[in-house]
């Protein structure tokens, strides 16, 4: 049974037509990458798993429970920790005010345990470590995606959702944030990666799905889709 | 020389109502992002709300102060449900336009229930005058200091240590994220408005106790004085809109000294049409609660 499906997402904001049907699903442990150019839907895509986004018509399923019409909060609650575009961190949190954010709703709150994943996250990042008392917005892009994952990861997620974590970093720090993803599913963690650095996600995934003005044109294992000739085109700039 | 520490004492103490006022008032705007008209009329209710608190239980300052944050947090309750719950997402207007209907409401049902009059409230201490050094003040006056002190320091307690202060300035932050993070915005929104409009109770008892009176049309300037306060921290930043509060206080008993008590309110009007032309957006950078 797949953890996430998504069947027939039909999404319109107003006249414009975002998503015109599409389907999906990712199974547990697997890392899956949407990818496509700007406008395909792939960020509305993820805001309707997510909730914050009003569907026309479709059904999303996670753990096998209808989660269509369900609050934002309660579909975090069930393990989905979605890391929006753009990072979104809390400007006047501190680091540790915005990681703890991450545990207060987790229905298995526990304070140890909470610390626990404090410390996971620190490790992961010793640069946050050296910056828990400063406040979110004054970070630097690069340490705010860190801070972004690792306020994801304290939620203790079962599906990590990341929308364009590479976006705006150096080099040398997305290659660092692709090692990390997996390393985080090596923890357990099943991911669904949406990705403007097309070669890396596909490297990195198990399958991959290419969004297309709204619809799936293209969906197959990760090699696969790093080797055809259209993806090559039009995304890896071959 | 005594005369002005007495103007001086006298202008704390009524600040620092002002500055309770103002407290609430920066809550509710940082949780929300909208501003509201209710205030003042929320103050008043506190004040008739302790008076009847009074009658029944005694003149105890602490259980009036109890009974009008309750009352008072249940109106938020009404007033968040009515005004905001289905327009955080609407354009801004239609909650601010919602506020002044529930203040008019509020306003006109208090004259018929309780009558278009001025009451005399409860005087709650003997008329006992205290010395510390030069300065010279009475039970009263430092009783409604330390209460706000209290209520301000246990504010910011509550903000930066509690994980419900915590969630509440996630959500006032970043409403998006906030939901992502699997909190329900609409219950912190609700808990803000709670608080805030029970800090305004609490501040309607203690300017009724001190001018000894109160009526039920007392909110008009009282609202405004909130929103001038709170102005100087961009509606949002609660120590500069406490900050306004005192120095509010202030401005208005100096002016009285060197004018009449008449023109109490046009020098807290002048201060907020003085910071509207010249710090429009305040001394606050960001928007969301802060300490
Ligand atoms: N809130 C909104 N209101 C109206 N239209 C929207 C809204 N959000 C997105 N759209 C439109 O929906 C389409 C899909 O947008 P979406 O953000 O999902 O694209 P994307 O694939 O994530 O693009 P990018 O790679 O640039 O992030 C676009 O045409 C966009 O203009
Ligand atoms: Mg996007």
């Amino acid at each position: 049974m797949s953890l996430l499906t998504v069947e027939n997402l039909v999404v319109d904001y107003g006249h414009i037509h975002a998503l015109l049907g599409i389907n999906f699903h990712v199974d547990e442990g697997e890392i899956i990458t949407l990818i496509g150019s700007n406008g395909a839907g792939k960020t509305t895509a993820l805001m309707s798993i997510s909730g914050m986004v009003k569907k026309t018509e479709g059904k999303i399923t996670f753990l096998g429970q209808d989660i269509t019409v369900m609050k934002p909060h309660n579909i975090a609650r069930m393990g989905i920790s979605h890391v929006p575009e753009g990072r979104k961190i809390f400007p006047e949190l501190t680091v540790d005010e915005n990681l703890k954010v991450g545990t207060i709703a987790n229905p298995r709150y526990e304070k140890q345990r909470s610390l626990e994943a404090r410390d996971r996250v620190y490790t992961l990042f010793p640069r946050l470590k050296e910056r828990l008392n400063q406040g979110g917005g004054t970070l630097s892009g690069g340490e705010q995606q860190m801070l972004a994952i690792g306020r994801g990861l304290m939620m203790e997620p079962k599906l990590l959702i990341l929308d364009e974590p590479s976006l705006g970093l150096a080099p040398n720090i997305v290659e660092n944030i692709f090692e990390l993803i997996t390393r985080i599913r090596k923890d357990g963690i099943t991911i669904l990666l949406v990705e403007q650095n097309a070669s890396m996600a596909l490297s990195v995934a198990d399958r991959g799905y290419v969004l297309e003005t709204g619809k799936i044109s293209l969906e197959g294992s990760g090699e696969s889709l790093l080797v055809n000739e259209e993806v090559r085109r039009a995304y890896l700039g071959a | 020389m005594d005369y002005a520490i007495s103007i001086l004492v006298n202008g704390i103490v009524q600040g620092s109502i002002y500055a309770l006022m103002a407290l609430g008032y920066s809550v509710i705007v940082g949780i929300t992002g909208l501003v509201t008209f209710t205030h003042g009329e929320v103050m008043m209710m506190g004040a008739f709300a302790s008076f009847y608190v009074f009658e029944l239980f005694g003149s105890n300052i602490l259980i009036g102060a109890i009974g009008s944050f309750i009352v008072c947090g249940i109106l938020g309750i009404i007033i968040y449900k009515v005004c905001y719950e289905r327009f955080l997402d609407a354009p801004r207007h239609i909650a601010l336009i919602c506020t002044i209907g529930a203040s008019m409401i509020i306003k006109n049902m208090a004259q018929i229930v309780f009558g278009p009059n001025q009451k005399p409230m409860f005087g709650i201490f003997e008329n006992q005058l205290i010395k510390i050094g030069p300065v010279q003040l009475s039970v009263l006056q430092l009783v409604i200091l330390a209460i706000v002190v209290i209520l301000a320091l246990g504010l910011s307690l509550f903000f930066s240590k509690s994980k419900y202060g915590i969630s509440m300035r996630a959500v006032s932050q970043d409403k998006t994220a906030a939901s992502l993070m699997g909190l329900n915005v609409n219950a912190n929104a609700l808990l803000g408005n709670v608080i805030g409009c029970g800090l305004a109770g609490i501040a309607g008892m203690l300017i009724s106790v001190y001018y000894q009176a109160f009526q039920a049309t007392m909110g008009g300037p009282l609202g405004m004085k909130a929103f001038s306060a709170s102005v100087l921290g961009g509606l949002t930043d609660s120590r500069f809109a406490a900050l306004g509060g005192l120095f509010l206080g202030l401005i208005e008993n100096f002016g009285i000294a060197v004018s009449s008590a008449s023109f109490r309110d046009i020098f807290a009007f002048i201060f907020l049409i003085l910071i509207l032309i010249f710090k429009p957006q305040g001394f606050s950078k960001k928007g969301g609660i802060k300490l």
